[in-house]
Formats: C-alpha cells, structure tokens, sequence
C-alpha cells in the first residue's frame, strides 16, 4: 500500500504571522485574565502607599531615600523578580495544568516559535506592570515637590528602561526554569533570595551573574542621581569605583544577550519536549 | 484503500508502562472507530497522531507525511480532544475564532470560519456566552467546533460523545456523517460500541496497546449483544425515569446508582433503547443531563476477543 500524499495548503507568511499575533494576543489576555494580576497590582500599590504615609509624617521622609529604598532596592530584588516568576514560570506549565497546550500544538505554528512568542508576550505584560509600578512609586514619592517635572519624572522613565532590560533576563530565566523543574515557583524563589539577594551582595565576582547587578550598574551611569544620593548608593552596592564597573553598552549587551540565548535553548528544549495530556482513562 | 493515517511497528512507552505496543496499523479514508476499553491505548494513539507525543519506536505518518512538530500538516488535521479543558474565560465563539487565528487566518477570515463552525455544531445562540457557564453537551459542541474552524481533511475525535445529552449525541453524529460525506477522513475514539456503530461500520479494536482486531462492526456485535449493556443515565426525577423505563420490553434491569442522581439500565438491544433515548429526553419532567456507558461489557468482550 502506499500512503496519499497531500501537500499542506500554504498560507504564506502573512498566515504565520497572523498565527503568531492570535498566539501572542491569547498570552496577553490569559496574563490579565484571573487573580494573579490582581494580586500583583495590590503588591505594587503597598509600597506606593507606605512612600505616601513616610511623606505625610511629622517629620516627612526624605524622597532620595523612600527612592533608594522602594525604587532601587525593593523593586528590583523583589517585585520585578516576582512579577516575573509569576508569570514566565508558568508560560507552558500553566497550560500544561490546565490541559490547553493541546490546542496550541495542533496550529501551524512551529513549537520553538510557540514558545519564543509566548514569552515575548509575558515579558511585554511583566514590563508593563513594573513599567506602572515605576511610575506610580515615583508618583508617590516625589508627587508635588519642586524635583517632579525635571528630575523624578525623567529617572522614572529612565528607571522602567532598566527593569524592562531587567524583565528580559528575569523572564527568560524563569521560563526555562519553567520547563525543567516541576517546583518552579519554590525554585524560583530560592533564585531570587540566594541568587539576587545574597550573592549580588558580595563584594565578589560572582555577583556579575546576577541580574540586579547588571541593574545597578545602569542605575548607577544612566539616572543622574543627585551627588548625594549616588554617593549613598554606590556605599550600599559596594560599587565606589565606576571605572571597574561594565559599562552601560556591555551591560545591555549582557542582558539581552543572555536573555536570548536562554530563551533560544528553552524555545528548542520546548521543541523537542513531549507533553502528555491526562485523559479521564490515564493514570 | 490507500491509508490516510499509517502506524508501522508503533511502541510508545511512559516508563515502565506501555501505552501502545508494536502497533502496525494502516487506516483508509472514510470514518473508522477506534474502540476499545479504558486504558486500551486509544488516547496515546491520537496523541500519537497528531504529533502530541513522539513513538519510542516505529513511524507514524499521516497523509503520508511524519506528524512530529510539522505545523503544515496541522493546518490538515483537526482534533477534538478527550480533556474537558478550555480558556474558560473566553466566549465559545472567541475561543474557536482564536483556534482559527492560530492555524493562520486572518481576523475576518476567522470570525466568518468562526461563526460557520458554531452554527454547524449547533452552537450559534449560545456562542457569545462564556465557555465557564456551558453544559457538558455544549462544551463537547464547542471542542468539536474548534476542530472543525479551519476545514481539516482529517479529524480525530477522542470520545467526542462521552457525558453528552441525547440530544447533543444525536447532533454531534449527524455533524459527523456530514463531514464523512463531504469527504472528510475521520478517526473517532469510544469505549462504546453503540456510539462506533452510529457512525461506521468499519472499528479498530485496541486492547492493552495492542491491536485486537480490525474490520467490520457486525462482526463483533454478535459478541457484544451476548453481554447485558450498561447505560447509566443522569437526571434530577430519576425515580420517574426509572418507573417509564421499567415498562420498556428492551430493558432487563434498572439500578439506582448512590453516586449521583442517577440510575444504570441494563439491556440487551441497545439499539432499541437509545433510539429511544431523545423522545425521553424531551419528555416532561424527565430532563436527561448526561447518558454514559460503562465499559465493563465491552471489556468482557475485549477478554473473550485477547483469549480467543
């Protein structure tokens, strides 16, 4: 016997395309879809509202110091990760737990396409949440002082370029520890303590693997923090001599680099990964 | 015939557990059943099918073509999945018209190929309600949809009419033949034999992974009818249901099932009895919300066919 051969209908790249938008759509509306964004939303507006009672106080907080400690050490050690683990660990085991995956397999488009766009869409969502968490934190902070217009605003557009930078290496990471470890939100958080916590914290090259070392390398080069207050952070990161630190180039290099090549090895892993759906009848 | 769909050789194992085991199968255009009883392999084979899992050993290949990660050959194959799983979030009419986008089309080509599946499953009035509020008959209307939205030329349905009224059962066949009769190539999945033969009369028997036999229904349905069929019907006045039942010649027993409101009939023509299923079903008061069988006769079968 010999088997009917058919050649699939092409149809062309504006077909491919038109797959991969729908792909990337879907993700987005499933990242705002449910709690978790919710959840999110509740933790960003926390420290927007402990910055709005510091101020109000008898004796109001200085705003360079709500700014290091809410913007450059709260957000990027601790919500930015988080938002990204949530979201990009679950980028296929979600809809592996949810039994979905299947009919994303069964559409033209190719599996390390499928995964590579459903991350581009989770970094755009998670971008976007840190993105309103920067400016609302500055909001908070520095809302009705005389620095707002022309120093505040400017670092805070500055700052949501970092993170989103940031967001690149935090999502492709999390994603591909996604999709090699079952405990990936348990994984993940261990990732951000041991890892961007303590280690970037060392005085000590290893901490170049960090992600938030990175982060504050540009922070350090690109704000134009007031004298003061870059002093006080280049003390606290250990970081006093610019001239040892990468400079800004090599730092986006580094991140979008790294971010790239973990995301090509987890979108060809993907690739080549089966997934089982449990039917009714399965163990 | 030639074969639409061909397994040469398939194993596939998950551990230490076998789901199929040297299968060599060659399937022709047209509708073919694939029955067999829980855990027979059905699932693993249309997973196999359609690229979802790759064999540990062997080839399958459909439309001649290797299924593995081939996002052309998608665009020719459609599968309406065992899984009750859905976007829940989502409207059945948005949730097709993304699975239309994602095989490539464009918005208003999927919006119109959209309202064309929905209306062909019998979906359109309900289509612009949310999935997570749909009966079980809609949902399984709303999967099929799905498979259905970019016109395959080959369809894989596993178990497509588990858990549906009769009603949803009656339409879902009629849809089936429609698609065999504008020449659609078909391989549908059940553990029931009466549901196979409302559909065709040419069945592939699957036991434990392996290939039991294969040919024409009748055959196996002298040995069938030997063993009492078992049809648990749900409803809410079940005791009524049970009472017009009790006086139908075809039915052999009646048993009030402690799970759920409901109650399991035994015959041994269940032809008869599920032709009559759709008049009870709209019967007063009776209001049938989900028939099911349980599989242990065909199992029986399955015993005498593996020992034979």
């Amino acid at each position: 016997m010999t088997a009917v051969e058919v050649s699939p209908l092409r149809r062309g790249s504006s077909g491919a395309l038109s797959a991969l938008a729908a792909l990337f759509m879907l993700t987005v509306r499933q990242h705002t879809h449910g709690r978790r964004v919710l959840v999110l939303g509740v933790l960003y507006l926390l420290p927007c509202v402990l910055a709005l009672i510091l101020r109000n106080l008898a004796r109001p907080a200085p705003g360079d110091a709500l700014e290091l400690a809410l913007v450059f050490v709260l957000l990027p050690h601790g919500l930015a990760p988080l938002t990204a683990l949530l979201y990009a660990a679950g980028v296929v085991s979600d809809e592996v737990e949810e039994q979905t995956l299947t009919y994303l397999l069964l559409r033209s488009v190719p599996r390390w396409q499928l995964y590579l766009t459903k991350l581009l869409a989770t970094w755009c969502v998670t971008t976007t949440l840190v993105a309103c968490g920067v400016m609302t934190l500055y909001l908070a902070i520095y809302a009705g002082t005389p620095e707002f217009w022309n120093e505040a605003l400017p670092r805070a557009g500055r700052t949501v370029v970092v993170m989103a930078l940031a967001q690149v290496g935090y999502c492709s990471l999390f994603g591909f520890l996604g999709l090699f470890t079952r405990r990936s939100l348990l994984a993940g958080i261990v990732y951000i303590v041991a890892i961007e916590g303590v280690l970037a914290n060392i005085n000590f090259v290893g901490r170049a693997l960090t992600v938030v070392y990175y982060v504050r390398t540009l922070t350090l080069r690109w704000l134009d923090l007031p004298p003061e207050e870059l002093r006080t952070c280049k003390v606290t990161w250990s970081m006093d001599d610019l001239e040892k630190l990468p400079s800004s180039g090599e730092c986006v290099l580094i991140l979008l680099g790294v971010g790239l090549v973990v995301s090509v090895l987890s979108a060809l892993s993907f690739a080549r990964t089966e997934f089982r759906m449990k039917t009714p009848g399965s163990d | 015939m030639t074969p639409i769909i061909a397994f040469d050789g398939v194993s596939k194992w998950y551990g230490n557990v076998i789901g199929l085991n040297k299968l060599t199968l060659h399937i022709p255009a047209g509708v073919t059943g694939l029955l067999g009883p829980n855990g027979a392999g059905k699932s693993t084979l249309l997973q196999l099918a359609t690229g979802q899992l790759r064999p540990s050993q062997g080839t399958v290949r459909v439309l001649g073509q290797d299924v593995w990660d081939n996002p052309a050959l998608n665009r020719l194959v459609g599968l309406c999945p065992e899984q009750d799983a859905f976007y829940e979030w989502m409207t059945g009419h948005d949730f097709v018209r993304t699975c239309a986008r994602l095989s490539g089309m464009s918005r208003p080509e999927a919006t119109a190929a959209a309202d064309r599946a929905m209306d062909q499953v019998g979906m359109t009035e309900n289509m612009n309600r949310a999935i997570r509020g749909y009966s079980k008959g809609m949902r399984q209307r709303t999967k099929l949809a799905q498979a259905l939205v970019h016109e395959p030329q080959v369809l894989f349905l596993d178990e497509p009419l588990t858990g549906t009224d009769p009603v949803a059962r009656r339409d879902m066949i009629e849809v089936v033949r429609g698609l065999a009769a504008a020449g659609c190539s078909v391989l549908v999945s059940s553990h029931v034999l009466h549901e196979i033969q409302a559909l065709t009369s040419r069945v592939v028997l699957l036991h434990r992974g392996r290939l039991v036999a294969e040919g024409n229904v009748r055959e196996i349905r002298a040995l069938i009818d030997k063993h009492p069929h078992r049809i648990v019907l749900v409803c809410d006045k079940f005791r009524d249901l049970a009472a017009k039942l009790s006086t139908c010649p075809d039915v052999d027993g009646i048993k009030f099932l402690d799970r759920e409101s409901g109650l399991m009939v035994e015959t041994r023509q269940p032809d008869t009895f599920y032709a009559r299923l759709p008049a009870l079903a709209l019967a007063d008061g009776v209001a049938l919300r989900e028939v099911y069988s349980e599989d242990d006769n065909l199992e029986a079968v399955f015993k005498y066919l593996v020992n034979k």
